[in-house]
């Protein structure tokens, strides 16, 4: 950071209202390093810019509720849930075609579930209560615009757009999430790189819950999450489909830079997914009911931002913490586990008398020892194998063709043999057989 | 009870409701969720005139509103910003849904009851609603009112201002053509405000900050049509409006078309046939091109004479 922006902030007065930590933004991460703080016994006050928590955010619909062990005892009992995810499918596809590995689980169906369906506007703002239960301060319709400094450059708080708007803090816990403007003025981000974000666009489209039960095979409370390859017309991302009690959430993931050369405009890609024949019979008669759009910070663990700094640690998408490793797009529950861990992490400092990058260092380690750091470590070269040519653009056709000549019946002509169907198909997609067992390696190697 | 200030009393009687139900398609349930509560614009807009005429009058607000506790949160918000604030609650928190769908239903037993919790802090000199509730409301809720404190009422307006005296306001409400009429209202009054024209204001985070920690005082519902009526016997001071001209468009003459045959007659008259003008892109210009690009268009197509119209039109009329 330029040195020159580190000026102290004129006008600080004391009598500016001061906490031990403010969190700035009540999405996953800032409700539960609030509630961290608040059940820890430390003053907190937890700024949001919208009028409710959640009004804001955006994202495709399932979360893994695990993390929330942590935090409420048997929280399934409580939780505002749309469906328990039971059933999850990964489907490979063409304009025309689909390949789909669909597993059922029905222990994901009951006590302690695994995944489950859940509007934001319902689950945010339930979090966010439970740490306003556990004492924290929630203010809303309020922008936290920038920090506050002392004359020694140490961040002590932040400004927001309200009269007599500063708020005064041992430490700034910054949760406002991807594109962190306050992670940006700390210098603790790296210039913001296009090619580390994709942009995910939904629409959440109504459709009666016994219709959704019929079509895709469940029982009221029971919901399928439906990843996708292969219908982005070849712009590197993928497509997801959730369903809730009486919508459906369908969307696509987009690599930024691709999606600016292709010129297209990313509701055209949502309306071919809508229209792509293994899709279509899902939403017959559906309507639309919300479109959104948000950025996904998808670099993993070699985008990250220095987490803390003095004054301020960074949870959550402001530290590029979504885990979009192909298979797997997890965002909510690395938001919740960094959250809790940064609360933790500013009470020792606090208990300690240090709020100075090393007195918050602990932040980090703890995120190294549990899944938040330790899995983004394990997957950190996924999200460039995920997102490259072969397997964005050609795997999911070779593979379509691949069963296609498996099961298609060619009497009187004989059936091709597995070598020569797989040798053939490979070469109608432009891909070496040597190229296939590279990637297999490579694939074995990011996600072993 | 929150101190209730000194000087005259200006009570915003506001709706707060979930601005975002949910509409179950099949059914028509409306589904409604306590943390997207908030202030309809035309709510809004009763609350900062009343603000802007308590500080004119040096006098205070007091805010009021019939709902459950899911209120609480923008009732905070009025009292951050100066007001003396009362909720009306219903019976119990675990019928809020009964009560919030009970409350739309009869206006005039609630105007009772509003006229009944406000009874204790005095008689308010002016009462500022929204025009409409974005919950069902028919408008109504403000006539009641009046009626029930005995005072007088002007409904749909666009602009309150205050004048020299304490017993007057000045008040604006739309006509057709862009013209409006001005309303001088003796106070007591009840008025009720488009959400148009005004933001309310926000109150500072101090403000804010320590308005979160109180609790906001409740009435339980009683009341009922008639029970509060003011005792002024005369009944209110009358409303003067201000004379102004209605808009009466000049008649165009259609010549007559010239033709024996029916079918060539309707032809000509409705153009049917005729080449229109086509759609002209006139963009990008800045607002003020615009607007004088669609002026000139609806005066070439005889919709307009030349004559200025709306606001600047409304300074023209004489008093
Ligand atoms: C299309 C899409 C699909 C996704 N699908 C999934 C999924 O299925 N499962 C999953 O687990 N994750 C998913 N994610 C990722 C997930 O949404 C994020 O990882 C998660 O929301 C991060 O939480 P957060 O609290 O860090 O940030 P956010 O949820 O973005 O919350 C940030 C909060 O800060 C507030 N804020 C921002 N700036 C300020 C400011 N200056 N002042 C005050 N407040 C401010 C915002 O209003 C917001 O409430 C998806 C994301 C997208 C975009």
């Amino acid at each position: 950071m330029d040195k020159g922006d580190m000026v102290p902030t004129p006008g600080v007065s004391s009598d500016t209202p001061g906490f031990d930590a403010v969190v700035v933004g009540a999405g996953p991460a800032g409700s539960a390093a609030a509630l961290a703080l608040a059940r820890a016994g430390r003053s907190v006050v937890l700024v949001e810019r919208g009028p409710f928590p959640g009004s804001k955010n955006v994202y495709g619909g399932v979360v893994y509720g695990r993390v929330l062990d942590e935090v409420v005892p048997e929280w399934w009992n409580e939780v505002p849930v749309e469906r328990w995810v039971v059933r999850r499918s990964t489907m490979m596809m063409t304009g025309s075609q689909s390949v789909s590995v669909d597993y059922r689980s029905a222990a994901w169906g009951e006590v302690p579930y695994n995944g489950m369906t859940t509007l934001r506007s319902r689950f945010d703002n339930w979090l966010a209560t439970k740490a306003v239960e556990a004492g924290a301060q929630l203010v809303t319709s309020t922008v936290a615009t920038g920090l506050l400094r002392d004359a020694h450059g140490r961040i002590v708080g932040v400004r927001t757009d309200r009269d007599r708007g500063e708020l005064r803090a041992n430490v700034v816990v910054a949760c406002d999430g991807v594109n962190s403007f306050l992670a940006k003025e700390a210098g603790l981000m790296p210039p913001a790189e296009a090619s580390h974000h994709t942009l995910g666009v939904k629409e959440v489209l109504d459709l009666p819950g016994h219709v959704i039960d019929e079509r895709f095979g469940l029982r009221r409370s029971e919901g399928v999450d439906i990843e996708m390859l292969g219908c982005t017309r070849g712009i590197p991302g993928g497509g997801f489909l959730y369903t809730n009690s009486d919508t459906v959430s369908l969307g696509v993931v987009l690599s930024l830079p691709h999606l600016a050369e292709a010129k297209v405009r990313p509701e055209e890609l949502i309306a071919d997914l809508k229209n792509h024949p293994s899709v279509a019979p899902y939403l017959r008669g559906a309507t639309l009911r919300e479109y959104a759009a948000h950025l996904i910070p998808e670099g993993g663990y070699d985008t990250m931002p220095t987490m803390v700094t003095d004054g301020m640690l960074v949870a959550g998408d402001a530290a590029a913490m979504t885990l979009a490793a192909g298979l797997w797009l997890e965002g909510v529950n690395f938001a919740i586990g960094s959250g809790l861990a940064a609360g933790r992490a500013v009470d020792r400092a606090i208990a300690a008398g240090d709020c100075s990058a090393k007195g918050l260092a602990s932040y980090r380690s703890d995120l190294e020892g549990q899944f938040v750091l330790a899995d983004h470590k394990r997957f950190r070269k996924a999200p460039a194998l995920v997102l490259s040519e072969r397997i964005q653009q050609r795997y999911p056709g070779l593979i379509c063709d691949l069963v296609d000549g498996m099961f298609t019946v060619t009497n009187p002509v004989p059936k091709p043999g597995g070598v020569r169907l797989t040798r053939s198909v490979a070469a109608k997609h432009g891909v070496k057989l040597r190229q296939l067992a590279a990637d297999t390696v490579r694939a074995l190697k990011v996600f072993g | 009870m929150d101190d209730i200030g000194s000087g005259p009393m200006v009570v915003a009687c506001i709706r707060i409701t979930d601005l975002r139900p949910q509409i179950e398609p099949l059914s028509g349930t409306v589904v409604r969720e306590p943390w997207s509560t908030g202030l309809s614009p035309a709510d809004a807009a009763a609350l900062e005139y009343s603000f802007r005429i308590a500080e004119a009058w040096s006098g205070h607000v007091v805010v009021i509103t019939a709902a459950p506790s899911s209120a609480d949160a923008v009732l905070r918000d009025a009292r951050a910003l100066g007001a003396t604030v009362l909720r009306i609650a219903g019976g119990s928190p675990s019928s809020d849904q009964a009560y919030v769908d009970e409350l739309g239903s009869d206006e005039r037993g609630m105007a009772g009851m509003i006229v009944a919790a406000l009874a204790p802090l005095g008689r308010p000199s002016l009462v500022v609603c929204g025009d409409r509730s974005s919950d069902r409301g028919t408008g109504a809720l403000p006539a009641f009112l009046a009626h029930e404190l005995g005072a007088a009422q002007a409904l749909g307006l666009v602009a309150i201002t205050t004048t020299d005296q304490e017993s007057m306001v000045v008040a604006e409400r739309r006509l057709d053509g862009g013209w409006r009429e001005r309303l001088h209202v003796p106070c007591p009054a009840v008025c009720s405000v488009e959400g148009a024209g005004v933001r309310l204001r926000r109150a500072s985070l101090t403000a804010t900050l320590a308005a979160q920690r109180t609790e906001i005082p409740q009435v339980t519902a009683a009341g009922g049509p008639g029970t509060t009526r003011g005792a002024d016997p005369v009944g209110p001071a009358e409303v003067v409006v201000g004379p102004v001209r209605p808009f009466r468009p000049r008649t165009r003459a259609v010549p007559a078309p010239d033709s024996d045959d029916p079918r060539l007659r309707l032809l000509t008259l409705t153009g049917a046939l005729v080449a229109h003008d086509p759609p002209t892109v006139v963009g990008p210009i800045d607002a003020a091109g615009a607007a004088d690009a669609l002026l000139a268009f609806l005066i070439r197509h005889g919709y307009l004479d030349t004559e200025p119209v709306g606001e600047e039109a409304a300074t023209e009329v004489e008093w």
